[in-house]
């Protein structure tokens, strides 16, 4: 059903050729991303249910220079403003510039943009703030290994992302600060290693890990996909999981489903749909000449065993 | 064995002219590349004396570490079935970038007839076929539609090649993109997870190794008693008097593409029901490390030299890097430079190890 709702979106937003209609350029760091792809979704379906607002969706395949391209195209072709999911956080200020010195309204979606204190008026973002993702993540599993009675001593292991990525860089500092505070400094972390998002890669890795031998009570994951990774890994060696705290982020689909069957313990909920049709009201905002809210934070929420079943439609 | 014709048909191999299989040379740097992990295991403080291979916690029955010795090779035999193939049309003197994209467009269309059409009691919510009720199918299903997208794609990258006479590089370039795109439009970006247990079961504990290994042997045999394997090398040695000597070079290399397609779709297949999932980013990179294995390997990519079994070894090299890394506790930034330099470093000595032998003769 939905899959053909977004064919049917597509197609029209294709053959679409009303003139009055607003135009809104979107560039997308990458396509091939889950949480992106809920995110870019959820957009386009907000647009298909205005009359007239036109959506061009461009993937910018993890290219800082080839999404300067695609907006200096969005420019010269006149739409009236821009949505940008930036490739790279710290290379925001091109693009800033591009839009002001032509005069068309940004908005940043999702990634948190550098320049984001210093952005002209009218331009905006819209997004989560990382720090709260990993950090309520790791914040539960040290309260889930208190409860279990291992605060005299607990070893983890750590899934990192794409090292390149800010939010695996930072996902991965909330970790090591969460583990560094007194209520959780019992949790000894022994090796952190990047899966790149995957879950081949997490499952391997955690192959590995297990092939020392060495016993551990934790594993955090940048990601629901690399947590689900693990989880396969440690099943198909027999490890119980009920012995074992796993944490994730972005609560898919699998993730859920993951927790129902008691195997996943934590993971936090980033409202993917809901950022992309903040970032779609904004635009539409700021191509009216209104003035908007410049840094709109829609916050994670943690889920567990106890509510995840309100969040069984969400992502 | 100086009996033993290798080569083109009629061609003799003189095996006794020469020094020592070029196996032999991969299979040195692997257990040196072992003993290296060993010493480093010893020397260094903080590993406290543990082992790489061998058993130091007395948790296995016999006195190697037997969860390492399967991950090592559980880890490669995914990107191992596609450097089977990558091998193959190496050897003729080509080179296939597409394989990864392959590796995900396949995943995505086979995983879509592999679906169940309920998980924990719930419908299934990835399930892309569930109006039409295209769901629980027997395995065949999508193993079959599977390994269809893989040697459609390999036809179509053979047939460029052999008859537009485009250089291999473009024409599995511009697949390498193409698939790519086809496996993010297929569902619009959302991945397809939760197939039936048989479908499951393709890639479940160390099935994986054994497909590879299935296949390696079976290759193995093909390229060196067959008359497929005597042209492909024939064609990647010399292809103009391969083609003087009647061999069809233009059916023999969509043939040859078609079948590194076909094992792109395997390493799919086996890769999307390890995972339980299929997604539109999977398999990025594969290409190039397949082609890395093939190289360490020893396969030349100016063509008409290699084999299965260097392939095969130059897998088990990556293997051993990647859990050495692992048990070293490498730092992650490290591990990626690391391999990048063995990957040239195995190429700079295979070169001076041709010169040398050349300047011998």
């Amino acid at each position: 059903m939905k899959t053909t709702l977004i064919a049917a979106t597509a197609l029209a937003s294709l053959v679409s050729t009303s003139a009055m209609a607003e135009t809104i350029g979107v560039s997308m760091a990458r396509f091939d991303d889950n949480f992106l792809t809920v995110l870019r979704n959820g957009m386009i379906e907000t647009a298909a249910e205005m009359d007239d607002v036109d959506l061009q969706v461009e993937d910018a395949t993890s290219d800082v220079a080839k999404q300067l391209n695609q907006i200096k195209n969005f420019i010269a072709s006149g739409v009236d403003a821009m949505i940008v999911n930036p490739v790279d956080t710290s290379a925001t200020q091109a693009i800033t510039n591009a839009a002001q010195s032509a005069g068309v309204p940004l908005v940043y979606v999702n990634r948190q943009p550098v320049n984001v204190d210093t952005l002209p008026d009218n331009q905006a973002f819209v997004g989560s703030n990382e720090v709260e993702s990993g950090t309520l993540a790791a914040f539960e599993a040290c309260k889930m290994l208190r409860a279990q009675g291992k605060s005299n001593g607990a070893k983890g292991y750590m899934l990192m992302g794409k090292l390149s990525n800010q939010a695996a860089v930072q996902r991965s500092q909330d970790v090591r600060d969460i583990v560094g505070i007194s209520m959780c400094n019992f949790i000894d972390l022994i090796d952190e290693q990047s899966a790149e998002w995957s879950r081949n890669m997490a499952q391997d890795q955690m192959t590995n890990w297990l092939s020392s031998g060495e016993d551990f009570d934790v594993v955090f994951s940048n990601n629901d996909e690399m947590a689900i990774g693990a989880i396969q890994a440690m099943k198909a060696s027999g490890i119980s999981m009920d012995d074992v705290v796993v944490t994730g982020v972005d609560a898919t689909q699998d993730a859920l489903l993951s927790m129902a069957a008691g195997d996943l313990d934590v993971t936090v909920f980033q409202d993917a749909a809901g950022q992309g049709s903040g970032a779609l009201d904004a635009a539409l905002a700021l191509a009216n000449g209104e003035d908007v809210n410049q840094k709109v934070y829609i916050p994670f929420k943690l889920v567990t065993p106890d509510n995840m079943q309100s969040f069984m439609d969400e992502n | 064995m100086a009996e033993a014709t290798h080569g083109t048909g009629g061609l003799k191999y003189d095996h006794s002219k020469r020094k020592r299989p070029q196996e032999f040379n991969v299979l040195i740097a692997l257990v040196l590349i072992v003993a290296t992990f060993e010493i480093l295991g010893q020397v260094l403080p903080y590993m406290e004396g543990q082992s790489l291979l061998f058993d130091t916690g007395d948790r296995f029955d016999t006195i190697f570490n037997e969860a390492r010795l399967r991950i090592i090779i559980l880890q490669v035999a995914i990107v191992g079935i596609i450097a089977l193939g990558v091998t193959q049309v190496i050897i003729t003197g080509g080179i296939d970038l597409s394989s990864g994209s392959v590796v995900g467009f396949t995943a995505m269309v086979a995983m879509s007839f592999a679906q169940v059409a309920e998980v924990n009691g719930m419908a299934n919510p990835r399930a892309i076929f569930l109006d039409q009720g295209w769901v629980n199918l027997p395995v065949v299903v999508p193993v079959a539609v599977g390994l269809c997208v893989g040697v459609f794609a390999g036809l179509i990258n053979g047939s460029l090649i052999a008859y537009t006479g485009i250089p291999p590089f473009i024409a599995t370039l511009g697949m390498m993109v193409s698939a790519r795109g086809a496996a993010s439009w297929w569902t619009r970006g959302q991945p397809v997870s939760f197939p039936t247990e048989g479908y499951a079961a393709i890639g479940a504990g160390m099935m994986p190794v054994v497909w590879f290994l299935l296949l390696a042997v079976l290759f193995h045999i093909v390229m060196r008693y067959t008359v497929y394997g005597k042209h492909t090398y024939a064609i990647g040695s010399n292809i103009d008097a391969a083609r003087m000597s009647g061999i069809n070079v233009k059916r023999h290399l969509t043939l040859v593409y078609s079948i590194a397609g076909m094992l792109a779709a395997v390493a799919a297949i086996v890769l999307s029901a390890k995972n339980l999932t299929a997604q539109a980013g999977m398999g990025i990179m594969y290409e190039l490390d397949a082609i890395a294995m093939a190289v360490i390997g020893g396969v030349s990519l100016q063509g008409g030299r290699g084999s299965i079994i260097g392939t095969v070894l130059g897998a088990l090299i990556f293997g051993v890097i990647i859990s050495g890394f692992t048990y070293l506790k490498l730092d992650a930034y490290y591990q990626e430079m690391v391999k990048g330099a063995i990957i040239v470093g195995a190429v700079v000595l295979d070169q001076w190890r041709q010169r040398r032998n050349a300047d011998r003769v």
